[in-house]
């Protein structure tokens, strides 16, 4: 079908409308102080985790390398905040936890999305027995404490990183598929989608095209905090061995192995501890801030 | 908004700090408080579990002087005494004795008699006659006799499990008398020491075992002829022992009313208890904080040899460590020495070969691997892999930081060689079913502690490297029958010929040293930490991690 002038014309105009909506969305965003030094935070670990070969003098020790000769120094200039238990520089071990902690926390939060969006959107979509369906899976999901079962999962997936990350992400999904569900549900009485329906839109597409857009949002801000849940989830399981194995570095892993030695040389746990604590905070702000911004009613009134 | 960034700062300071101080100081500071009113740090007793019934008081201020606290590290298992094979004897030998003591290492004499008095074996070591102690009374009133000697034993070889193997050689057992009992082995073997077994050789009440059966005794139930009965059992918690006052040995001024058991499975908590005064005694802190105990004149370190040591079997079915090269190239590997001085301060010595420095059997001369790279790379490219390139696995007891520590540090050399070590942390009972599950599913390196139920070195050489059709023990999947009649027959001769008996097991040694069966890593130190007012305690490697109560007191 070849567009008309007048097609191009509204396409033109929607998407001017569009850039107006970022640029107040952006506007109100640099407003808010909290959310600006929460966004410097996770960026300044996600390029610590990512650089950290170059950032750190001492790499090899970030693998796991033992350097047993400096066993636990206190914080100095050659090791900025000390050296654990065989040695290595905390602030490296640091740095490359990042890369485990940080990659458990958005790749829970994508897996769970993964599942759970497109679920929800069938659900609340076709209601019916599908609905039904689909939501008492989820019910069962979620009557189980979050975390237990994710240790039952990954106790039983043996202990590994990425059965770290699937113990974490089926506990995760049932919330986006609720959320996403209440959305559809919403939306599918709409006069736009009511529209598209009589003029013979397919179900896919509403669903791609219409639906899924607006459900993007509140997905997206639940998602920001929840990478920070994720992270704990990730280190509490790492904590209690079922996680990442040594000699790979990861903040929950560095709090269960310097837990012991935390009353002398709290500088070991007390760091990873830090780390995992400023970086949980910074997406929960990072999250609050993205639900304000994009919900119209609170950005203009910020 | 501004309320929800609030709390979400909470929910975040409290995990961190949840995490990082899991049980962590009910008291902050380390001033050696007297005994206070309460045990404050308990925060390993699960909190779904309703208080039992039977839990006991908490010691109060008062009566603490005449109790002495032992924070222990471990649950315990089984407290069947024909059953038990574990930590439970730190429980057991407080309530249960043995016909015979091994004295502690420099005694003058090997053994002391304690429920016999007096014993002789015929020349060749097949009949063992034992004089019983008169006036003993079990703690239910019954008498104790040779009746109740062939009782016990008879029945712990009926059941046949944990350490009742020590008993095999005995064909029959005769009452002579009220107060003598004779023992008819089908091949010779030293019963004297057998007979001091810290596991398997208690002597229990007849009647309360016919009567009760095992589960009684794990509710927390003991019928010896002991110093002290258990009083009361909270599983997994707490468990009280007071005294038996007529006990045949007698009661003095200064000893304890009573022995607590505190369990914490915590090495913070337990280091927690006994700084505060809470705790008398305890074990199994983390090492890299004793320097700091030391420090300290209310508290006493002691360190004192064991005969445990740290071994890494290997799994000698399953490709490549079924090559003896490949073996040897990774006993050739680990830096025992720089380890031991460096990451363990000293708290080990390298072992030669698997039978413990103190215990007869053991020989300085035998054969000990060093670190030599070189010849580790030398040994495996004659083996066929120049450049290493496979991967073994290796599993060590989550939380155990020296084993996870040695991990590390050998994963990092073994990298050198080409070889991917992967270290795994698991559960002592999961990695043990791994173990056990074939050559093929089994790990590749399995590192185990053992030590002695009887002090002889078949103990080691048997239970670990002995041909097995079942696997309990032997972990290395080994099987060699020059080995096995070796030990055997030096097993048989340890009861009339002991001379000849060591030579034999030290050729037996050669043989695994030379097939690199296993990594001796290190004999282990004992290290136990006390209350600096506890007097008395003397450390008996034989028995591992128990502190006889009765000899105790508490200077005023």
């Amino acid at each position: 079908m070849a567009l008309s002038p007048n097609d191009v014309d509204v396409r033109a105009q929607r998407r001017s409308a569009r850039y107006q909506e970022y640029r107040l969305m952006l506007g109100a965003f640099r407003r808010d102080i909290l959310a600006l030094i929460s966004l410097v935070i996770i960026l300044a670990f996600v390029i610590g985790a990512i650089f950290a070969p170059w950032l750190t003098p001492y790499p090899d020790q970030g693998r796991g390398e033992p350097n047993i000769l400096e066993k636990f120094q206190p914080p100095s200039w050659k090791h900025p905040l000390g050296t654990d238990y065989l040695g290595r520089d905390v602030l490296a071990r640091i740095l490359f936890g990042g890369r485990s902690s940080l990659s458990i926390g958005f790749l829970v939060v994508f897996l769970a999305g993964l599942i759970g969006i497109p679920l929800g959107a069938i659900a609340g979509f076709y209601g019916g027995w599908i609905d039904e369906v689909l939501m008492r899976i989820t019910d069962v999901f979620l009557s189980f404490p979050p975390l237990l079962l994710a240790v039952a999962i990954a106790a039983a997936l043996g202990p590994s990183f990425v059965n770290t990350m699937i113990a974490i992400a089926v506990t995760w999904w049932p919330w986006y598929a609720r959320l996403v569900r209440a959305q559809t549900l919403s939306l599918r009485e709409q006069y736009f989608i009511q529209a598209a329906h009589s003029i013979g839109v397919g179900d896919l597409t509403i669903i791609l095209r219409h639906i899924l857009p607006n459900v993007l949002g509140p997905v997206l801000v639940q998602g920001t905090m929840d990478i920070g849940s994720a992270i704990l989830t990730g280190a509490a399981i790492s904590f209690i061995g079922l996680g990442v194995q040594p000699p790979t570095a990861d903040w929950g892993k560095m709090i269960s192995t310097g837990r012991i030695y935390f009353i002398e040389r709290p500088w070991f746990a007390g760091s990873a501890g830090a780390a995992i604590f400023l970086v949980a905070l910074a997406f929960n702000l990072l999250g609050d801030a993205v639900r304000d911004v994009t919900d119209p009613r609170t950005r203009r009134g910020a | 908004m501004k309320k929800k960034w609030l709390w979400s700062l909470i929910v975040g300071l409290l995990l961190v700090t949840m995490l990082v101080q899991c049980g962590s100081p009910a008291q902050p500071t380390a001033t050696p408080a007297p005994p206070t009113q309460e045990p404050s740090a308990k925060p390993t007793t699960p909190p779904t579990q309703p208080p039992a019934s039977t839990q006991a008081p908490e010691p109060t201020a008062a009566a603490r002087a005449n109790v002495f606290v032992y924070a222990h590290p471990t649950t315990f298992p089984d407290l069947d005494p024909a059953k038990s094979y574990s930590n439970d004897s730190a429980v057991l030998s407080n309530c249960y004795e043995t016909l015979t003591f091994y004295n502690p290492p420099g005694s003058k004499e090997l053994l002391k008699p304690v429920l016999a008095t007096s014993w002789e074996s015929n020349a060749d070591a097949t009949e063992w006659t034992f004089h019983l102690r008169k006036g003993v009374k079990f703690q239910d009133g019954e008498p104790f006799n040779a009746a109740a000697v062939k009782y016990s034993i008879e029945k712990t070889k009926e059941i046949g499990v944990g350490a009742a193997y020590i008993w095999d050689p005995v064909e029959d057992i005769e009452v002579v008398d009220d107060y003598t009992v004779k023992f008819h082995l089908s091949y010779p073997a030293p019963l004297d020491l057998i007979a001091s077994s810290g596991y398997a050789a208690w002597i229990y009440s007849p009647k309360a075992y016919e009567e009760h059966g095992s589960d009684w005794f794990n509710e927390g139930h003991c019928v010896g002829t002991g110093p002290y009965t258990i009083e009361s059992y909270d599983r997994g918690s707490r468990l009280v022992m007071t005294r038996f006052d007529d006990y045949w040995g007698g009661w003095k001024e200064g000893q304890f009313d009573k022995v607590v058991f505190e369990i914490s499975e915590d090495p913070v908590v337990l280091q927690q208890m006994i700084e505060s005064g809470t705790a008398d005694f305890t074990y199994s802190l983390p090492p890299d904080n004793l320097d700091a105990l030391d420090a300290r004149e209310d508290i006493v370190v002691y360190r004192n040899p064991s005969f445990q040591n740290l071994l890494g079997l290997l799994n000698t079915q399953k490709p490549p460590l079924d090559n003896k090269l490949v073996r040897q190239a990774l006993s050739y590997s680990f830096p025992y020495k720089q380890f031991i001085d460096v990451v363990m301060k000293g708290r080990a010595v390298q072992s030669h070969g698997p039978v413990p420095a103190g215990m007869w059997g053991h020989s300085d001369e035998l054969f000990q691997y060093y670190y030599d790279l070189d010849k580790a790379k030398q040994l495996l490219a004659e083996a066929g892999y120049p450049n290493g390139g496979f991967d073994l696995l290796y599993t060590y007891a989550t939380g155990d930081m020296d084993e996870q520590q040695l991990g590390e540090v050998w994963k990092a050399e073994l990298a050198k060689l080409g070889i991917n070590l992967k270290v795994q942390g698991m559960s002592w009972e999961a990695q043990w079913e791994l173990a056990k599950s074939g050559p093929e599913k089994a790990q590749d390196i399995f590192v185990m502690y053992w030590w002695p139920d009887y002090i002889s070195p078949y103990s080691f050489l048997y239970s670990m490297f002995h041909s097995e059709d079942e696997i309990l023990f032997n972990l290395a999947y080994y099987r060699n029958p020059k080995y096995d009649e070796l030990i055997d027959k030096a097993n048989e001769l340890s009861g009339s010929d002991r001379k000849k008996a060591e030579e034999l097991f030290i050729e037996a040694q050669k043989i695994l040293i030379d097939d690199a069966v296993a990594l001796f890593f290190y004999d282990v130190q004992n290290i136990h930490v006390a209350r600096a007012d506890i007097k008395g305690y003397v450390d008996n490697p034989a028995y591992p991690h128990v502190v006889f109560a009765y000899q105790l007191t508490r200077a005023r």
